[in-house]
């Protein structure tokens, strides 16, 4: 049985630690309550600012063309003493490497890697989004992230815990973790991406499907570990489709 | 030629996972160094060593730490390199103002600015766990300190924060 103190201690440190012990406690105890719920606002501001805005296009600041003006302003902004370090040539001379490896690597690369492929690497760079927790996202910043691809999800998709918008093949698309009887289950809206058929995969430890949405491109939904095999799976996805209210 | 394709379609998998990390490692250079040009060009060359050092990531779920080292080793270079101008952080702040505005929220704003007077004690753990996603365990390899000291500088980080953006800290424990 843990106490108020060791409650709000252990909340400063990690506002959604997962531990059953703390659920119960805030679910008894009302000035906690209230007191989570101020802390998991601010954490969910605290999200937010850190996600400060980056070019577009992933790399793009990369190519040569890009990079002509921002080098400039920074070369005049350290000859006029303002910036602590600037590194001109060599960084000059490592955007065209990198320029040229990226290239080559398009080059070599055809034909490209399949939705699925892209899905599950998409996936190593959200390893904070495979938490057990019943902590619901905020509802402003689930629909936030929901607004662009025209869409909202009913409640019977379950405990939506993860939401974000990220950059997946040129365009922004709604990233979510919905908590499930399985564990906790990644959804990817892919409004721009059609895919025929239904397709299944099972590639470094991610177990997934992708499914075609009439008029709304596809849906991407995965689980992680060996646990929850390909029947589930496709379960979930229609679980989670048929919540889904399209408003546009 | 078999052998070819293979390595091709390897290229091109670590080359679909630098863009997909790269945000987010642009993100952490920021907020590490504070300062935007610097970022890029720490991640830019993060990029150029972990282009050359692929094969050493030997499982793409570890791509993320694996990444973060790059960067944290990538930046003190830099120090190692030159000796830095020791900058007031207000004139931090005014430097960087034109990525803290972009906020559409006045609040992101001022949070932004709070983190940037966050000591880097501090704020480097809590961008690790919050934007980053690592663990109390993986935040102590990385930074190489103890657990209990990841739990003392994420609680300090945020009782800090709280305080800097004029939260109500009156219910907050104490250490």
């Amino acid at each position: 049985m843990i106490d108020c103190t060791h409650y709000r201690r252990t909340l400063m440190v990690d506002p959604h630690d997962p531990d059953p012990a703390l659920g119960e406690h805030r679910a008894t105890c009302r000035d906690c309550n209230l007191y989570a719920q101020r802390l998991l606002r601010f954490e969910s501001r605290l999200e937010r600012a850190l996600r400060v805005p980056v070019p577009a296009q992933p790399g793009a600041d990369a190519l040569p063309s890009d990079r002509v003006v921002p080098l400039r302003r920074r070369l005049s902004r350290a000859a006029a003493g303002s910036a602590p370090y600037r590194k001109g040539w060599l960084a000059m001379a490592a955007s065209v490497l990198l320029a040229l490896v990226v290239a080559g690597g398009l080059w070599l690369s055809a034909p490209g890697p399949s939705l699925a492929a892209d899905v599950v690497t998409h996936m190593a760079g959200e390893p904070q989004a495979w938490k057990r927790t019943d902590v619901p996202v905020p509802t402003p910043e689930l629909l936030d992230v929901l607004r662009n691809s025209r869409l909202r999800l009913g409640s019977s998709a379950g405990v939506v815990s993860y939401a974000a918008s990220c950059e997946f093949r040129g365009h922004r698309v709604p990233h979510l973790v919905v908590q499930t009887d399985s564990g906790p289950v990644t959804v990817m809206v892919l409004v721009h991406e059609r895919v025929p058929k239904t397709v299944q995969f099972d590639e470094q430890g991610y177990r997934g499907v992708i499914v075609p949405v009439a008029g709304h491109g596809s849906l991407a939904v995965l689980t992680r570990g060996p646990s929850t095999d390909a029947k589930t799976v496709e379960h979930i996805a229609t679980r989670v489709l048929d919540s889904i209210d399209w408003t546009g | 030629m078999k052998d070819r394709i293979g390595g091709n379609q390897k290229r091109a998998r670590f080359q679909a996972l630098c863009q997909s990390l790269r945000p987010d490692l642009l993100r952490f250079a920021f907020w590490l160094s504070r300062d935007r040009a610097l970022a890029e060009d720490v991640v830019q060359e993060t990029m150029l060593r972990a282009w050359k050092a692929q094969d050493s990531l030997l499982d793409e779920a570890a791509a993320k730490p694996w990444f973060l080292t790059i960067i944290r080793r990538e930046y003190a270079r830099t120090f190692e390199r030159k000796r830095f101008v020791t900058v007031d952080v207000d004139e931090l702040v005014a430097r960087e103002e034109p990525m803290l505005a972009v906020a559409e929220e006045q609040d992101l704003a001022e949070m932004r600015a709070a983190l940037f007077k966050l000591p880097d004690e501090y704020r480097e753990p809590l961008v690790l766990q919050v934007l980053m996603g690592l663990s109390t365990a993986e935040i102590a390899r990385e930074l190489d300190l103890s657990g209990a000291a990841v739990l003392t500088r994420l609680f300090r980080a945020r009782k800090q924060l709280r305080a800097l953006c004029g939260e109500d800290t009156s219910l907050d424990p104490q250490e």
